[in-house]
């Protein structure tokens, strides 16, 4: 578009910052966490001493590594079932159902995307707190007896718990991408529908659905990614209990680089991770160019 | 919302109209009654709060948020403002310089540059967590701002360059080329032509990160370790730990730490939902 000569040199200082930025705190660190996943390290700044693949042995007999993944997984389809199903339902209801109020509730349900994961940990952990919390009480009048130790002191339920609290606060993002996406779909599509006799749920289900897709796609995309990056929640909400019902990948990880003195086999676990986080964010790369 | 979409696709009957409004009223009071708790319990002492966690306060206690805010909210308030600050200006300038090299100047690898940066986009920062605070440690940045903003504006670059990328890809380029006419060079170009009409993408790439950088959790775990240099999210956290039995200086800890970002959010909430949508595109 523009003559060459000087441009590469312009070029060059536009990049400059961002060069050493990526390079300095993604690029480095990529490399560092594939070497260092061969080496057995227990104190940063501390000796290393090279193993190999040891590290990648140890995941496979290791039972919380496998419980962590697995609950990554039910993280992740709880999740889509909850925020993808809940957001196309509010989407559907704010986009062709009610007239009135739309802006509200969609203040409304979208708010605790600005607050922090970490306050809504807390909030919630107070308010499913055994003792004091006021769902306890709220559960009392419709005669729904609740576990002495509170949802998240079970450790069947606790995971569920997290994922609900999850949803809770993300599921308003979802319904604002599906919405959008929505919006976009020409309305005579619809009236030539209508004329067609097809209206209510079947234009919804014929026109709505197939014309989003994509963008459906691409918030279970996201909400996948979402769940198997999950740390604040589990962190302040469960801590990974109890025991190690609700640990995750990001916070098992955490754990044996920063509590365990384990940081090599942290490291090594970190390449799994990117391996599954490239993955799909090679999938969501292919939705985007779509 | 658009005016395109005034009509109703559903059955126009009133039942039905009642029906839907019915559902997005109870699904808006479950997002409502936990966050009025939140306020309520900061107004209520700590023995109204373990009597009776659902009543109204009666006698709202207003002094907790003054203790809260002194007990340490205010310094965790400020060391949020200034990474966060720090963080979103720099991401939104190099960004900017970024994208519009990719998109304006002809250089070698121009493409493969491209296919790198959303390459990083994919990488989370969980994964290099260790290498990070090795690095961040070996030149003395742990406990210090310095040491998440330049973490955070290097993982908020990616998305950003994409966004950017295909607003300037998209953007008509006469003006540019008028202004290279009279003899402007790049850096001129981009300051004093492109960027004053590209406020849209500049305010949504400053809101998205904006919103992840305020409420991060996880590197700010490990970097800042100290009291005096914790941004909210940890602030929090550590509140709980410290005042276990002092319910009502938590809630109020946590109602000012979220006040902020959620009285931007509903003052602006147009140019939120603009920028938080467009992760779907």
């Amino acid at each position: 578009m523009f003559s060459k000569g000087r441009e590469p040199v312009s070029a060059l200082l536009l990049l400059f910052p961002m060069l050493v930025l990526l390079g300095g705190f993604i690029f480095l660190p990529l490399g560092q966490v594939f070497v260092w996943s061969l080496f057995q390290q227990e104190v940063f700044g501390g000796p290393q001493r090279f193993i190999g693949l040891a590290n990648f042995a140890e995941m496979g007999s290791d039972r919380v590594f496998w419980q962590a993944l697995v609950n990554n997984m039910i993280f992740a389809v709880l999740s889509i079932v909850l925020q993808v199903g809940m957001g196309l339902v509010l989407a559907a209801l704010l986009d062709h159902g009610v007239r009135r109020f739309r802006v509200v509730y969609r203040t409304i349900i979208f708010a605790p995307i600005v607050v922090s994961t970490a306050a809504i940990g807390l909030l919630w952990g107070l308010m499913l707190d055994p003792n004091i919390g006021p769902i306890t009480d709220w559960m009392s009048l419709f005669g729904v007896p609740m576990p002495r130790n509170g949802i998240l002191g079970e450790p069947d339920l606790a995971l569920v718990g997290t994922i609900f609290v999850g949803a809770w606060q993300y599921t308003g993002f979802m319904m604002v991408i599906l919405l959008a996406g929505m919006q976009s779909i020409p309305e005579e599509l619809y009236e030539a529908a209508r004329m067609d006799g097809c209206k209510g749920i079947r234009a919804f289900i014929n026109i709505t659905l197939p014309s989003i897709r994509n963008v459906i796609v691409t918030c279970v995309l996201l909400t996948v990614i979402g769940a198997f990056k999950v740390f604040d929640l589990v962190y302040v909400l469960t801590n990974g209990g109890p025991g190690t019902a609700t640990e995750v990948l990001a916070s098992y990880i955490f754990r044996n680089a920063f509590e365990f003195s384990n940081i090599g086999y942290a490291n090594a676990m970190s390449v799994v991770f990117l391996g599954i986080a490239l993955i799909f964010g090679v999938i969501q790369h292919r939705m985007i160019r779509k | 919302m658009s005016a395109t979409t005034s009509t109703t696709m559903f059955p126009k009957t009133r039942k039905l109209a009642w029906l839907m409004h019915l559902f997005l009223i109870g699904y808006s009071l479950l997002i409502l009654l936990p966050l009025t708790w939140v306020v309520m319990g900061a107004l209520k002492t700590n023995r109204e709060m373990f009597t009776d966690p659902i009543a109204l306060p009666k006698d709202p206690n207003w002094g907790t948020f003054i203790t809260a805010w002194d007990d340490g909210v205010r310094d965790y308030f400020f060391n949020s403002v200034i990474v966060s600050g720090f963080s979103v200006a720099l991401i939104v300038v190099i960004s900017a310089m970024a994208a519009y090299a990719l998109t304006r100047l002809n250089f070698p690898f121009r493409r493969g540059l491209y296919l790198i940066i959303i390459l990083c986009f994919a990488i989370p920062m969980h994964a290099v967590l260790v290498p990070i605070y090795v690095l961040l440690s070996d030149f003395g940045l742990l406990n210090t701002h310095a040491g998440l903003i330049l973490p955070y504006a290097a993982f908020g670059l990616p998305f950003s360059i994409i966004l950017m990328y295909s607003f300037f890809y998209e953007f008509p380029t006469e003006l540019e080329e008028a202004a290279k006419l009279d003899g402007c060079g790049p850096w001129r170009r981009l300051w004093h032509v492109v960027l004053p009409l590209s406020k849209p993408i500049l305010v949504s790439v400053a809101i998205f990160n904006l919103v992840s950088i305020w409420n991060e959790f996880l590197l700010a775990t490990i970097v800042m370790t100290s009291p005096e240099v914790q941004t909210l999210p940890l602030g929090l956290v550590r509140f709980r730990d410290q005042y276990a039995t002092n319910w009502p200086g938590m809630l109020a800890a946590i109602t000012i730490g979220s006040l902020p970002l959620l009285a931007a959010f509903v003052a602006f909430q147009k140019y939120f939902i603009r920028s938080m949508a467009g992760m779907g595109k």
